[in-house]
């Protein structure tokens, strides 16, 4: 568990018990709440997750810094943003997997694009995005992050 | 199209059992590891989803997060965003609720987009990853893109898209 999940858990617990000794009614009808809204997104996020393990088991570190090569040119960075679009991870998992990337020698450029839209665009939940807000609003936000994704290649392209 | 990724997901993994199982085994492995990760990560999340629900008024987060919060709003947004933790997918509810209790459209896109890429608590930790450079080039680049999106979003999405939201938002939390 990283760091800021502990500090989560923490202030959650201490906001329970604060709301437990204010109002014991209103807490048990708040976590009542929550569990019915974990309840709800969970069979929408159960098949992903099959279909996501999937796709960690064939497009592994070494499959992808194999293609990512420092010298990957356009290629790697399309395949980079391609690779990084397909599903979400937090950023606790994808800086490790960045800095991997790095140590086997694939390129700057490459690594900032995969590690932006690795975190920030997931088509894989398209579906249950546009299901939860709107087609529109799901597609909106993932161009808007995979933009983010183009401008990092090119400050990295400027910078470096 | 329901279960479309379920029904892939297994061709795929019967194909692989005959190219090569150990990919099928590993596959169920990482299902396991993410089911695992994601009831270790998250319960915290919905609990104050819920203790949102029940103790913050309407009144309240409309004039913090509603539609003249203003650059308070999106700052709040943004606070909300980076200091959470957990997978993005878990940002979505917590997004419901905020337009449930009248947050703006706008600022509840930035928090889910900050709440996937821009996280404040570990930033020491991903400098000690990929170095300075690096962590200050995508977290800028992405807060910069992010706000601009989030304004643009204001004049994109017409009043009755952002209603919709607010419709969806109300039979995703009803009782």
């Amino acid at each position: 568990m990283s760091i800021d999940t502990i500090i989560m858990y923490i202030v959650t617990f201490v906001l329970l018990i604060v709301s437990f000794i204010l109002d014991k009614e209103k807490t048990f009808k708040g976590v009542k709440k929550g569990a019915k809204a974990f309840l709800k997104l969970m069979p929408i996020l159960l098949p992903l997750f099959l279909f996501i393990g999937i796709m960690l088991a064939i497009v592994t570190p070494q499959f992808i810094s194999n293609i990512l090569g420092a010298d990957s040119g356009f290629i790697g960075m399309l395949f980079a943003l391609i690779v990084g679009s397909i599903t979400f991870m937090p950023a606790f998992v994808s800086y490790p997997l960045g800095a991997q990337l790095l140590a086997n020698g694939a390129g700057v450029a490459q690594v900032a694009a995969f590690l932006a839209t690795l975190m920030s665009v997931g088509i894989v939940y398209y579906a249950a995005e546009s299901k939860l807000f709107s087609k529109k609003a799901a597609i909106y936000r993932n161009v808007i992050s995979f933009i983010g994704a183009l401008l990092i290649i090119l400050v990295v392209l400027v910078v470096y | 199209m329901k279960n479309k990724f379920l029904v892939l997901s297994v061709i795929i993994l019967v194909v692989y059992i005959f190219i090569d199982i150990s990919v099928t085994i590993q596959a169920f492995k990482n299902t396991g590891n993410q089911l695992w990760s994601m009831l270790l990560i998250v319960p915290p999340i919905f609990l104050l989803i819920g203790l949102f629900d029940v103790w913050v008024p309407r009144e309240k987060v409309i004039l913090l997060m509603g539609e003249n919060s203003g650059i308070k709003g999106m700052f709040l947004a943004f606070l909300l965003g980076a200091l959470s933790a957990g997978p993005t997918m878990a940002s979505f509810p917590v997004a419901l609720i905020m337009l449930k209790k009248g947050a703006k459209y706008s600022n509840v896109l930035f928090f889910v987009m900050t709440w996937s890429t821009l996280k404040i608590p570990i930033i020491i930790f991903q400098v000690s990853q990929v170095g300075l450079t690096l962590t200050a080039i995508i977290n800028i680049s992405m807060l910069f893109v992010f706000i601009i999106g989030a304004i643009f979003a204001e004049k994109l999405f017409t009043s009755e898209e952002k209603q919709q939201f607010y419709q969806k938002a109300i039979n995703y939390n009803k009782q």
